[in-house]
């Protein structure tokens, strides 16, 4: 384990999720401790966004049960609030609000759901434009920024509620290849800070150097579990060999 | 800069522009001149009709008819509290998020000063003449003899047609011209404050401040009306009164039910679609007679709502029917919003009306501003259909001039009818330029 690691945050029992006839998910199973950064790695469709998507309730699970941090994920409304303020999520394509200043984008949700008065939130969402690097950005909209920039936007904007988890959905794939390092940089320092990381990932550097364990789905099923070390020197399923093979060969 | 040399270019691309599109083949050229002769002589007629042949001094005598009708004299200071208030507020945002000055300063400057000259001089009177006429049929004579009236300018130096065309801005109603230019002067004083606060324009405090206004000032300006009865408002004033009211909470209702439509509750759904579906399906005019003629015959509610006044009724008709398509309109907007922003709410923890207050709304009002300007305008311009109840607005009104004043009035139609054309451009023309001021400013961060 690269990182130090506490009790389970996240528990993923049996759980399923279909889109109509299609299995997206199918008996899940995943139990992620505090402070862990977990990668999640599969071809595409085999499910691992939707997993994702699942644990703050993006996508409503079938059945099964998630657990994060104690607080069992239901259809009561007060469970659902408390789990989306103590995870924070990344997306691809950034989804930063275009209609208000980096400085809002970041200190909207501490102060309309943690009643943090104004100047407050936008103090704390100016250190967290320090902590990611780009401090000078905070007056302009996100379309006067680089996708890196974005991106690192929004991980001040997930900061920001400072959650328990932290969930990444691809992070880098809409990114031009030079703004990649830069987000990862960020993602990095934000596990070696300590923070409970979920990844789905096509940055194969990132798993190998960054992850306490890799996941590998494919299909709707968790195929293999590992830690990173193993998995990419030593995997043991046939699937994880093959997809490995395809996206390392070159 | 533009030095002279600058200007020469100009006008010698534009000169080979003309070469290259309107005069590079021999049936283009023909084509070309033959507009530029035809729309010559439009403007020609035009012209000679409104400075030579054109009875102005109809529109003169009855300005105060076409703007607020048989609104009571002792009353009208009602009209001006509101529009000095609506004046200030206008020419504060214009101030805050404009704040071009100068370009305010000469339309101000050059209205104040036809307005208030024509003000002060310029009298228009009937006079009486008797006459007697001997007609002549074969050997049979007869004489007729009665009353002419014409009317006369008497003093002043601006022609009659500034004087109609200015939409007797001069005096609306009455002969307060001290009002009028205090109102003027208000207005620079306010636009000018307005300016120097601007660096302040993003200050939540004041944004507030505007947008309370803003929201206020509709209510506020229908009660201060309260004082008169609902059966003295006419003419151009009604009209406004009833687009005000109709325009302000339409909008509301529209909000509110195109959130409906896009509603997870299925039952709130289908609400919503059918009274959208129901209320476009009739002309307006159907609902102004339905308005009109409901008695009894819904029982306690037909009662209530016929025991109002009959321009209460009307303003409740333009509000629901505005609101079904207004609500068609913001559903589009809604609907262009891409699920990444609902997703990113949800997962900071915003709940579902905070959603929608913060992040969803703003951004879908914003997509479909020209649209709602567009139904805004032609619900102002709706207003025309309340000559067809027994409402008098600004048509009826002139209908009503001209039936009445017929020896004075004979052939003024064109010159009746031209402004009211006027009044309903001044305020369709005032809410586009409204509508763009609000997508430059609201541009900023747009995806």
């Amino acid at each position: 384990m690269k990182h130090q690691v506490g009790n389970e945050i996240v528990r993923l029992e049996n759980v399923v999720k279909r889109f109509g006839n299609f299995t997206a998910l199918n008996e899940v199973n995943v139990s992620i401790a505090e402070g862990e950064t977990v990668v999640i790695i599969g071809p595409s469709g085999s499910g691992k966004s939707t997993l994702l998507r699942t644990i703050n309730r993006l996508e409503r699970h079938d059945s099964g049960r998630i657990i994060v941090d104690g607080v069992e994920l239901t259809d009561d409304i007060r469970s659902l609030a408390m789990i989306r303020a103590e995870t924070g999520m990344v997306f691809q394509q950034f989804n930063l609000f275009p209609h208000l200043t980096i400085l809002r984008n970041i200190a909207l949700a501490p102060q309309k759901v943690r009643h943090m008065p104004q100047r407050e939130a936008e103090d704390l969402a100016r250190g967290l434009l320090d902590r990611v690097g780009i401090p000078e950005q905070a007056d302009k909209y996100p379309g006067q920024l680089s996708g890196g920039q974005q991106q690192r936007v929004a991980i001040a904007r997930a900061l920001a509620m400072n959650p328990k988890v932290m969930m990444f959905d691809e992070p880098t794939s809409a990114l031009d290849p030079e703004m990649i390092n830069e987000v990862l940089k960020v993602m990095g320092e934000l596990a070696d800070s300590g923070m409970t990381m979920i990844c789905v990932s096509h940055e194969m550097g990132f798993a190998r150097n960054v992850a306490d364990r890799v996941i590998f789905m494919d299909e709707g099923e968790i195929v293999e579990v590992a830690t990173s070390d193993e998995f990419f020197t030593n995997p043991q399923e046939p699937r994880t060999k093959l997809f490995l093979d395809q996206i390392l060969s070159h | 800069m533009t030095t002279l040399s600058t200007y020469r270019t100009m006008a010698a691309i534009r000169v080979s522009w003309a070469r290259e599109n309107l005069f590079n083949s021999r049936f283009n050229t023909l084509l070309s001149l033959a507009t530029i002769v035809a729309g010559s002589v439009l403007a020609f007629l035009v012209v000679r009709f409104v400075l030579f042949q054109a009875n102005w001094g109809l529109v003169a005598i009855n300005r105060k008819l076409f703007f607020v009708g048989s609104y009571p004299s002792d009353e009208t200071y009602r009209i001006w509290i509101s529009l000095f208030l609506v004046g200030m507020l206008v020419t504060l945002t214009y101030g805050l998020w404009v704040g071009r000055l100068r370009p305010f300063l000469v339309v101000v400057g050059v209205v104040a000063a036809i307005t208030l000259t024509l003000g002060l001089g310029t009298e228009f009177h009937i006079e009486e003449r008797e006459y007697t006429e001997e007609i002549r049929s074969g050997d049979q004579v007869t004489v007729i003899s009665g009353i002419q009236r014409e009317l006369v300018r008497e003093q002043g130096w601006a022609p009659g047609w500034l004087y109609a065309l200015s939409l007797g801005l001069a005096v609306p109603f009455g002969t307060n011209w001290v009002l009028l230019a205090l109102l003027y002067a208000l207005l620079i004083v306010v636009a000018w404050a307005g300016r120097r606060l601007s660096r302040w324009r993003s200050n939540p405090v004041m944004l507030q401040a505007i947008g309370a206004g803003w929201v206020l000032i509709i209510p506020v300006t229908l009660l201060l009306q309260l004082g008169v009865s609902a059966s003295q408002w006419e003419s151009a004033f009604l009209d406004l009164l009833v687009f005000a009211a109709g325009g302000f909470f339409s909008f509301f209702i529209g909000l509110l039910l195109a959130l409906g439509r896009v509603s997870p509750y299925w039952a709130i759904r289908i609400c919503s679609v059918g009274y959208i579906e129901v209320v476009r399906a009739a002309p307006l005019l159907v609902w102004l007679l339905f308005a009109t003629f409901l008695d009894d015959e819904l029982g306690t509610i037909g009662e209530a709502f016929s025991s109002i006044s009959l321009a209460f009724r009307v303003m409740i008709v333009f509000t629901f029917f505005g609101g079904a398509y207004l609500a068609e309109v913001v559903r589009g907007g809604l609907q262009s919003i891409p699920r990444g922003q609902h997703e990113a709410s949800a997962a900071i923890g915003l709940s579902s009306i905070q959603k929608y207050v913060f992040i969803i709304l703003p951004q879908a009002i914003r997509a479909v501003i020209p649209a709602i300007i567009g139904r805004f305008i032609a619900l102002w311009k709706d207003t025309a259909l309340l000559a067809a109840i027994s409402l008098v607005n600004t048509l009826d009104k002139a209908k009503k001039v001209l039936g009445g004043q017929t020896d004075i009035a004979e052939g003024a139609f064109f010159e009746i009818y031209i402004v009211v054309g006027l009044i309903y451009w001044v305020v369709s023309y005032s809410l586009s330029r409204l509508g763009g001021v609000a997508e430059t400013r609201l541009r900023v961060g747009a995806r």
